[in-house]
């Protein structure tokens, strides 16, 4: 279970627009905002961590969003995460 | 009515949305009797840029499992950018190096051997055998190279155990490569480092000009609060100022790109206008300005045998000397607004509206800059030509009027700076050129006079090494030990492949990295330290508006790793003072002759003065200190109030912080705290306790009280385009990513969203090249060459003539390509600006 929250700042003429482009996206609700050009955005996914952040990505593309903060996170995670393993960096940098 | 868990922890994060963004919300279901979940939460102060934001972690069963934007914070007030949302990740990554790793061949130290584990105690006793070797060949045969993003205290014991225990000026921190530029310019206008103004301009201005920054992706926090105040104030505009379109422009009113270099021909032609107009505040100037000029020609800071160092008549000269307004006037007055938009490319009427809003006296202006103004060549000069501008119109050190250098990282202000971990600094801007500042600082250490080797000292010879400096010292020979702490400096150094592996792995160099990851740096290394990162320590950090903040340990490291703090005094047991003093210093205080530097330094009766206690917050939960359990004392405590001796008794004022426990209650406070009370705008009367009464302004770093305003032409960069390498190539961050990658690329969720550094390039550029979007190029330079796929469409749109593509790759290491060229003056490195050939891969 992953729920997040965040801001999303348009121009409030645009709300109305940018609220109906972010509400196609799974897991997203909009709770209010709109005259203050503050959208208050929840998104929720469960399981799969990175479609929320996908989600929270892609919201940077939409057209009339200025900008994104994000608020609130609560994820249990249980698998670590990873990343390139050591071993390629040692060989790189001997190769090079 | 009774919630599920799901809606329950829903409507906590609407809830803390709605609180953050201002809006009242009709229908919110909020915190219905506190669930007991089983988390603890507190304040933490974030682990990455220099906006130091306060975050609310929330811990269960000893693991981070949440993170909140503090809503009690006045920085970030509940805000939180994507980084600081997946802070409870970065200690977690797969490969977290849990014990020290050491080259070993046939149960030997081997600089050509594979790592093995080892224990701390042999890990130490081969260092301190290599290191007290290598200080007998002199102050410069050891270094250490410290960080930005270390804790007060730390960045404290470093600079003691390097200063004053090794006798060496040979400490840096990476922030040299990231602020220097700016506190030399703040140093030689105002003579105290840090800004004048507080994040509360971006409430109070009218207008906001950035210069080269890209707030949205690197200060995200700070952008929000000046979008809010662009959207909501009448006649609010934003001007910003890059060498290629970056997300910042989306609310730009006034977007100006200028060929690279020629930003110092832009402040200079505003500076002009506003003489030209008659627009300068003439009382201001009058009562608060000297006038100066700065020696020109003086080079790139490259190796001495370089042609263009050769070819400067004042290589590395920045020695002021006085001169009248009219020769002011006389030396911006070519600075046309014909020349200033032939120069830089912008055209003429973008130019004159950002002239114009410096110069109405009525538009309260805000100047942001950070890397794009600091790493050049003539950063110094460039920020200096910044604050001509204010001082010339009297828009300083009031709400809204406002010139702010941006600090790229957490406590590149609150330890690199202010605790002063630079070759030439000791803590609270005194400086080691200054023999009364050694002895001060000698006094307070407890120290025999003449421990701290002075700049230039009699027995010593020059002893002042800067960062790039110690890569080239490594590869000569000169330098045989080094020891990097909490940055990736393999990674981060410019024309590595030539100026850093070499010295790096030169066969006599001994190298120890301590890193919580196996980095770049840490792999090149042969004694690799694990360390306890961020909240599995307590610390405190410095942000840019001079706010310090403190967190309690949160969690513990995994497996062996120590902090950073840990590991530098407990390395002070394995070194003693006969090892690396001489005869005479032994002689001048023969209490000490036999002893460790960790007893001279640390069991000094002042560091170890505060007993062990417990450390608790104000609902009663109970917080690990491992430092406090293996020493024996509470070591944040006794370090942080012997560092602030140097505020208060010494010669100069206005760097006077609060108590220590003070701290742990409140939301960080912004120095000078004079009588429990914060400042927040400096040297205007009302708002800075120091100012003289009467005085209405007093810029009282300098003697006479007045700022200095520096002029200094346009000259051209070290590297420009030609036939050959005919592009210009920048680099720098991207949102996503904190630096080289160490912690956000541990974290899935950012690594997905930005795996690979991007070549960001025009389209037509792409095309001569015959490329296209997600193609695979070949980047050369006169250094090195890397592939990487090329994006013209992306976030960061180029003009013809530019790429920039971000370091946080650890698979594509930027830095073979980047020249190591430095401001001559503050000696940090122009990362923004060389030249680059591209073809199809």
């Amino acid at each position: 279970m992953n729920i997040c929250s965040l801001v999303v700042h348009a121009k409030p003429e645009n709300a109305a627009v940018v609220q109906a482009s972010l509400e196609r996206f799974p897991g997203v609700e909009i709770h209010g905002g709109q005259s203050e050009g503050k959208l208050i955005v929840s998104v929720e996914s469960d399981g799969d961590e990175e479609s929320a952040a996908n989600t929270m990505a892609a919201f940077r593309d939409v057209e009339g969003v200025i900008n994104t903060v994000l608020i609130y996170h609560y994820g249990e995670h249980d698998k670590p995460t990873e990343e390139l393993p050591s071993e390629t960096i040692q060989k790189r940098i001997y190769q090079e | 009515m009774k919630l599920s868990r799901r809606e329950f922890i829903k409507s906590n994060a609407v809830a803390a949305a709605a609180t953050a963004a201002g809006v009242t919300l009709p229908a919110i279901q909020t915190a219905l009797a506190a669930e007991d979940d089983g988390i603890r939460w507190d304040k933490i102060a974030c682990r990455f840029c220099g906006t130091g934001c306060s975050i609310l972690l929330g811990v269960k069963d000893g693991k981070a499992v949440a993170s909140q934007g503090d809503p009690d914070s006045p920085v970030n007030k509940g805000l939180s950018c994507i980084k600081g949302y997946f802070l409870p990740k970065i200690m977690y990554g797969k490969d977290r190096l849990t014990q020290p790793l050491l080259r070993k061949k046939n149960g030997k130290y081997d600089k050509n051997g594979d790592f093995e584990p080892v224990s701390w105690d042999e890990a130490f006793k081969i260092m301190a055998e290599k290191w007290v070797a290598a200080r007998k060949k002199g102050p410069k045969g050891i270094g250490m190279f410290g960080s930005g993003q270390w804790t007060i205290w730390e960045g404290y014991a470093a600079a003691k155990l390097i200063k004053a225990g090794f006798r060496s000026n040979s400490l840096e921190p990476n922030a040299r490569h990231c602020m220097a530029s700016a506190v030399g310019a703040l140093m030689r206008g105002f003579g105290i480092d840090e800004p004048m103004g507080v994040y509360d301009d971006l409430e109070h201005a009218d207008v906001f000009v950035l210069w080269g920054a890209n707030m949205a992706e690197m200060h995200p926090i700070l952008w929000s609060r000046l979008t809010d105040t662009r959207l909501t104030k009448p006649g609010c505009e934003v001007h910003v100022l890059s060498t290629y379109e970056h997300r910042s422009f989306e609310l730009s009113d006034n977007s100006m790109i200028f060929e690279p270099q020629s930003d110092l021909a832009i402040a200079n032609y505003i500076a002009n206008y506003i003489i030209q107009n008659k627009a300068y505040n003439k009382d201001f100037v009058e009562k608060h300005v000297n006038f100066t000029k700065t020696p020109t020609d003086i080079g790139y800071g490259l190796r001495a045998s370089d042609p263009r160092e050769k070819a400067a008549k004042n290589r590395n000269k920045g020695k002021l000397s006085p001169i009248s307004f009219e020769e002011y006037a006389k030396s911006v007055s070519e600075y046309t607004l014909e020349k200033a938009s032939k120069m830089s490319g912008v055209p003429k009427k973008n130019l004159e509206r950002l002239a114009k809003v410096y110069a109405d006296p009525n538009k309260k202006v805000a100047s942001y800059w950070t890397m794009g103004m600091n790493q050049h060549t003539r950063g110094v000069w460039m920020n200096g030509l910044v604050y001509n501008i204010h001082l010339l119109m009297g828009k300083i050190s009031e709400p809204g009027n406002s010139p702010f250098s941006l600090t790229g990282q957490p406590s590149a202000c609150g330890t690199a700076r202010e605790v002063g971990t630079f070759t030439h600094r000791l803590p609270a801007d005194y400086v080691t050129k200054k023999d009364a500042h050694c002895k001060f600082a000698e006094k307070i250490w407890k120290l025999p006079a003449g421990t701290i080797p002075r700049a230039k000292d009699p027995k010593m010879g020059k002893t002042l090494i800067h960062a790039v400096a110690m890569h080239r010292a490594l590869t000569d020979g000169k330098m045989n030990c080094f020891w990097v702490m909490c940055n990736n400096n393999m990674q981060a150094a410019a024309n590595m492949n030539v100026e850093s592996l070499p010295g790096w792995r030169r066969p006599e160099n001994f190298i120890a990295v301590s890193d919580p990851y196996p980095t770049v740096s840490a792999m090149a290394a042969d004694l690799v330290l694990p360390t306890s990162m961020w909240c599995e320590k307590e610390g405190a950090y410095g942000n840019a508006e001079r706010r310090t903040q403190f967190w309690r340990q949160q969690t513990r490291g995994p497996g062996e790793s120590k902090s950073d703090l840990w590991q530098v005094m407990e390395f002070a047991k394995y070194v003693k003072t006969d090892d690396v003093w001489d005869a005479d210093l032994l002689a001048a205080a023969p209490e000490y002759k036999g002893k460790t530097l960790y007893d001279v330094l640390y069991a000094n009766g002042q560091v170890d003065k505060f007993p062990k206690q417990k450390v608790t917050d104000s609902d009663g939960n109970v917080y690990d200190n491992e430092e406090m359990d293996h020493f024996g004392y509470y070591v944040q405590k006794g370090l942080f109030e012997e560092y602030r001796r140097f505020q208060f008794e010494g010669p100069k004022k206005g760097h006077e912080m609060a108590p220590f426990d003070e701290y742990h209650k409140v939301r960080g406070l912004r120095w000078p705290v004079v009588d429990g009370k914060e400042t927040l705008w400096r040297y205007r009367e009302g708002y800075d306790p120091h100012v003289a009464k009467g005085a209405g302004v007093q810029f009282y770093g300098k003697p006479n009280g007045k700022a200095n305003i520096i002029t200094a032409p346009y000259e051209p960069p070290a590297e420009s385009p030609d036939k050959e390498f005919d592009l210009w190539l920048c680099t720098g961050r991207v949102l996503e990513h904190w630096h080289s990658g160490t912690m956000t690329r541990r974290v899935e969720e950012l690594y997905r969203a930005m795996p690979d550094a991007l070549v960001y390039m025009n389209k037509k550029d792409a095309k001569k090249r015959k490329l296209r979007s997600g193609q695979m190029a070949k980047l050369q330079t006169r250094r090195g060459e890397l592939v990487a796929r090329v994006e013209t469409r992306g976030r960061n749109r180029c003009p013809e003539g530019l790429v920039f593509i971000p370091w946080f790759d650890a698979s594509r290491l930027v830095n073979k390509l980047t020249l190591d060229q430095t401001d001559p003056l503050s000696k940090e490195t122009d990362y923004k600006k060389c030249a680059v050939k591209i073809s199809k891969a």
